[in-house]
């Protein structure tokens, strides 16, 4: 089975939803892979350099400004569509406390007038509207009062680019455009919370690693009923009643408590707030699609983190609407994008694209300029936290913490209820708390509408917890390490949910190696001679500590792996490439199993997962064990089949299935060839065993495969080998998580295996007999049945969180005292990645994190409601988003901690390396000038205010 | 009301086009000669990831921001784009890169690579500068700085666009003393 001879014009049937097959090109044909149409062959091998990453796959590509993101493309570069290329236009209201009472396009002259316009009229007329998970309201009709700054009105559509161009410079920013009548209140306030939380523990008698008293994870979750709008925590307090019942009991314990004047106690107590930020991804969002009517086929090109949840949602949107019974296809391209940062993960935007195409009759492109996408576009929620910290004074062990905090997640719900959740889980960051009591309540407000963004709530409420244990410490004056040094979290200690973080907690690590760094060593000297040196600069040296949660909960992701007889090693995962080095690394990968980088990485794959034929049932947050018990007797269930794409994410989620695929075909193909090969060529074979029993002490070295002395054997031998036996060639598995894999046992050529999958499918080389190669239909695989299998129990959604990684930053500034700019001289990050994939992309990856929270801590800022990006008069003009010379780019430093072992994972560290520098600006800017923030972005104008 | 408009896009001549009033240059690029690998950002000259290089007569290049460039500002101009960097084969394949590509590409530079093309036309622009007016070595970070300052990039943080690029500068003859 050589599927390297696919063509890549060839569209892979996916699945059929509710009666519309669905396909997909991930890249387009032309940039399936770094073998690219425009690229020579020999240029992009050059890759794999002589075994070790020399570059990024999709490098080459990016350099030479070949169309690989969705925004390039055009209906001309899409075979079989029509040339002419149309273009859309959304109206979007600027005023959300007035009735909306419709628009004017009088001032376009004719040349410019729009071919069609969709409002909600047509809309309601013909029954569509977005996936539920939008909410509702796609287009406001007239008489109704904008739910949110920027809702839409009308897509207008232009039969072509000059009528566009022309119409969109007389719309966009003309108040003329729309007609409001009179003043109303906001939708906002007439709407319950999107969400509330509590997470309330008390430690038990056993201490931190014990059974609790009062845990998330021991006695569940309760939640509050909501009153004028507000929640409403139960008032029964019983030690001996129900869930919720002897929760409040335990949260009036530590409230009273920490509010009872200890003498012993010292409390801070804080408010803290964040700001909206946006994304600001660099590539704006974009759409095009068209409707090939003679072929039933509705093609879309998308720019979205999530592709398959696209999929699903967008066949549902087509069954209503002007296509309704006509579209038998839907293809969705989803190629590279140019950023994301979360921001493109379940944005609402594509579907906007799909109704402007889907009226059209011809190819229709969508796309926000930067002021459309900070209008529309999906943005860092903006938390309120109130938030108590107790300290033994004596111990300096922290006593309790308690939090109350407000999320605003704009007007429309997106991923505001889980952002919350995992913010409020966060708050913590590396401490043991005996006690807590957390609560985090999410509101609609007429901001536009917050999601997924980088950080995902732990930016928010992590940084106020890092800038507690300061200023405690200079309370108490102690040292600030010293201080957490007292509190770190010591591995198999409980959470605040009471779960215990899997593996080792290397905080202790960390703080002993940024405490002997000379920035911190030296910091009081060092600011008295620069100040002295420096008239009108203050010093001063900040630190912070962090460790973000990786993962959802119920992570699934797929991988296939492909070995062909010639040694070339082909790899398909489910992951968009968002920049990350997913593809990249998810090559290098495979080299622990096959020896060598795999040759091609198919990203964004959704469709050939059909050959594992699973099926999904429930929510898997809110399924029961006795449910599942009951699924998971069928081998085709799976409790989630696909997951969207993210930054912190790939390189443990990913890396666990595309190894468990390689290792499959190491063990049932490449191993027993070889042992083949040497028994045969090395070994009097026929007279004697040849004791190479021990798969384990196999060893890959220089991309050749050796054991025991024995010659070492390259890939392109091994390879033909594995086909000529008709041994296992392909290995293709689905993997799911519930904060542990999922176990499953298979029958593998006869050898009964436990895997940490729960989907597998097999292709065997041209040896395999017929009753292998028969078995082979299943999408060109072999599909196996597991024979047992043991999921996580359902009990560890409560867990909430419990894989972490950590990063430390110092931080060494000069703050001007004339105009309240602060200068980046030095910083330094410690992290702790497990298992690094590939080291330069783990750098690259400190380095943007930083910059980005550099950003979150001094200059990013939207100002809420009618002056804010909802108005669509943003841009980077006013957004200001750190530059070179404001990161200290030629003096940053970072330790990467060594893995204790090559066994350790890789650690999902995309978010947790933007956090840790906030708080450390935030007590460097204290250090430096004796002023504390509590509110975010510590801009210039704010120091200068507070200088003054 | 529309215009005609003629230039030299890398080493291909274009036009007579016509094109309405107000047609920016990257629009141009774009939707009039699919050249898509110049990568809009901001539309307000802010981000620079749409610049490209219009070649001078006297053989130093000027930088030059397409999304607020009307296209009339190059009309009989020789304008490279990014596309227009690496050397291709009879079939069009591209076969070799220059050597600011690969500086980036061998230092991970980018991530998700939007900003790139504009690195690349900026960071080429400055090598042609100083092939004709060198610098010290002492003072390559300074120029960088200078050069590079007004680019942003959201994913890497610039450290290792400013590592490649400085490593290019010192590595190339010529071009520092």
């Amino acid at each position: 089975m050589n599927s390297f001879s696919s063509s890549r014009r060839t569209f892979i049937k996916r699945c059929v939803i509710s009666g519309i097959a669905v396909y997909s090109a991930p890249l387009l044909w032309k940039m399936g892979n770094s073998q690219a149409g425009g690229l020579s062959e020999a240029l992009t091998a050059q890759f794999k350099g002589n075994n070790k990453l020399k570059f990024r796959m999709d490098g080459i590509a990016k350099v030479t400004g070949e169309k690989i993101y969705g925004r390039d493309y055009r209906a001309m570069d899409m075979p079989g569509w029509p040339d002419q290329q149309g273009y859309a236009y959304i109206l979007r209201l600027d005023d959300a406390g007035h009735v909306y009472q419709g628009f004017d396009l009088n001032m376009l002259p004719q040349q410019a007038r729009p071919g069609q316009v969709i409002t909600a009229k047509e809309l309601a007329r013909d029954g569509v509207s977005l996936p539920p998970f939008f909410g509702s309201d796609m287009l406001l009709p007239e008489g109704k009062t904008a739910h949110y700054l920027g809702h839409a009105v009308a897509i207008l559509l232009f039969d072509n680019f000059a009528a566009f161009k022309q119409a969109k410079n007389l719309l966009q920013f003309n108040k003329k455009v729309i007609r409001y009548g009179e003043k109303t209140a906001f939708v906002s306030e007439s709407r319950d919370p999107y969400t509330s939380w509590r997470i309330i523990r008390e430690e038990g008698e056993s201490g931190p690693s014990g059974e609790d008293k009062y845990s998330p994870l021991q006695d569940g979750i309760f939640f509050p009923n909501y009153k004028a709008h507000r929640p409403q925590w139960p008032e029964v307090m019983d030690q001996q009643g129900s869930v919720s019942e002897r929760g409040m009991y335990y949260a009036g314990r530590i409230n009273e408590d920490i509010t009872g004047g200890n003498e012993n106690w010292q409390v801070l107590e804080r408010e803290y707030r964040t700001q909206i930020i946006d994304p600001m991804m660099m590539e704006p969002e974009a759409f095009n699609g068209w409707f090939d009517e003679k072929e039933g086929t509705f093609h879309t090109v998308i720019t979205s983190q999530s592709p398959q949840d696209y999929q699903e949602q967008a066949v549902h949107m087509l069954k209503h609407g002007p296509l309704a019974g006509k579209v038998k296809n839907l293809v969705v391209h989803s190629p590279f994008i140019g950023g994301g940062f979360g921001a493109k993960d379940h944005s609402i935007f594509p579907y906007y694209g799909l109704v402007a195409a889907m009226y059209a009759g011809k190819p229709m492109r969508l796309a926000n300029d930067r002021f459309e996408q900070f209008q529309a576009g999906l943005k860092r929620h903006p938390f309120t936290m109130k938030n108590r910290l107790a300290v033994d004074k004596k111990t300096l062990k922290i006593k309790a913490l308690t939090a109350d905090m407000t999320v605003d997640g704009g007007g429309r719900v997106n991923f505001t209820g889980s952002v919350t959740m995992v913010g409020a889980t966060a708050l913590q960051s590396i401490y043991y708390i005996p006690r807590n009591d957390i609560k985090a309540t999410a509101y609609a407000s007429r901001n536009p509408d917050s999601g997924s963004m980088r950080g995902y709530g732990t930016l928010q409420s992590m940084a106020t917890m890092e800038s507690m244990m300061n200023e405690m410490a200079g309370d108490l004056k102690v040292d600030a390490i010293d201080l957490r040094r007292a509190n770190v979290m010591e591995s198999g200690q409980r959470n605040t949910q009471g779960a215990i973080p899997n593996g080792a907690l290397r905080y202790r690590e960390m703080l002993d190696m940024a405490q002997q760094h000379p920035m911190w060593l030296e910091r009081a000297a060092k600011k008295a001679a620069f100040e002295a040196a420096n008239p009108g600069k203050k010093y001063g040296v900040g630190f912070g500590i962090t460790t973000k949660d990786y993962g959802t909960g119920a992570a699934s992701p797929s991988a296939a792996v492909r070995l062909s007889k010639s040694g070339k090693i082909e790899v398909d995962i489910c992951f968009m490439e968002m920049g990350t080095g997913t593809q990249s690394s998810q090559a290098v990968v495979v080299k622990d199993k096959l020896g060598v980088i795999a040759d091609k990485v198919t990203v964004a794959e959704v469709d050939a997962w059909q050959a594992m034929q699973q099926i999904q049932t429930h929510n898997p947050y809110f399924i029961n064990q006795q449910q599942q018990d009951e699924m998971e007797k069928n081998p085709r269930w799976t409790p989630v089949i696909g997951m969207a794409s993210a930054a912190s994410m790939s390189s443990y989620y990913q890396t666990h299935a595309t190894k468990a695929a390689a290792e499959i075909i190491f063990r049932h193909g490449i191993w027993p060839a070889a042992v083949a090969i040497w028994s045969e060529k090395y070994f009097n074979g026929t007279m004697a065993p040849n004791n190479l029993n021990d798969a384990g002490a196999a060893r890959w070295v220089d991309g050749k495969l050796t054991t025991q002395g024995y010659p070492p054997l390259s890939i392109e031998v091994l390879a033909k080998r594995v086909h000529d036996m008709g041994l296992v060639t392909g290995a293709m598995v689905h993997a799911f998580n519930r904060w542990a894999w999922s176990e499953a046992t298979y029958d593998i050529l006869g050898q009964e295996v436990n895997l940490e999958v729960d989907g597998l499918a097999l292709q065997y080389g041209d040896g395999a007999n017929d009753r292998l190669k028969a078995a082979m239909n299943s999408k060109g695989y072999h599909l196996l049945d597991r024979t047992s299998v043991n999921y996580p129990e359902t009990a560890l959604n409560n867990a909430m969180v419990t894989y972490y990684a950590p990063c430390a930053a110092m931080v060494e500034i000069a703050v001007n005292e004339g105009n309240g700019e602060v200068e980046i001289l030095n910083s330094h990050t410690w992290l702790e990645a497990g298992k690094v994939i590939v080291e330069e992309l783990v750098e690259g990856q400190i380095q943007g994190g930083l910059a980005m929270g550099v950003g979150h801590a001094l200059y990013e800022e939207i100002p809420s409601f009618e002056d804010g990006a909802g108005n669509g008069t943003w841009n980077l003009n006013r957004y200001k988003v750190p530059k070179a010379d404001q990161v200290g780019v030629w003096r940053q430093q970072h330790t990467i901690l060594p893995p204790l072992s090559d066994t350790d994972p890789s650690k999902g560290i995309g978010e947790v390396v933007m956090i840790s520098i906030v708080p450390a600006l935030v007590e460097a800017v204290y250090q430096a000038i004796s002023v504390r923030f509590y509110d975010l972005p510590m801009t210039a104008q704010k120091i200068k205010g507070a200088i003054s | 009301m529309s215009q005609h408009i003629q230039m030299t896009v890398n080493d291909q001549q274009v036009g007579p086009v016509e094109v309405p009033e107000g047609l920016k240059m990257i629009e141009f690029l774009h939707e009039y000669l699919n050249l898509t690998g110049t990568k809009f950002g901001c539309g307000a000259g802010v981000c620079h990831a749409c610049t490209v290089i219009v070649e001078g007569k006297n053989g130093v290049s000027e930088v030059v921001r397409t999304c607020i460039s009307g296209v009339e500002r190059f009309v009989d101009k020789k304008v490279r784009t990014v596309e227009g960097h690496a050397k291709r084969n009879a079939a069009g394949e591209i076969t070799e890169l220059t050597p600011v590509q690969m500086a980036f590409l061998e230092h991970f530079s980018f991530q998700c690579g939007w900003c790139t093309s504009g690195f690349i036309n900026e960071t080429t622009a400055l090598m042609e500068r100083l092939a004709q007016a060198p610098v010290a070595a002492a003072d390559v970070e300074q120029v960088i700085e200078e050069a590079l300052k007004e680019h942003i990039c959201r994913c890497t943080g610039y450290v290792k666009y400013y590592q490649g690029v400085k490593d290019l500068i010192l590595n190339t003859k010529g071009l520092t003393y």
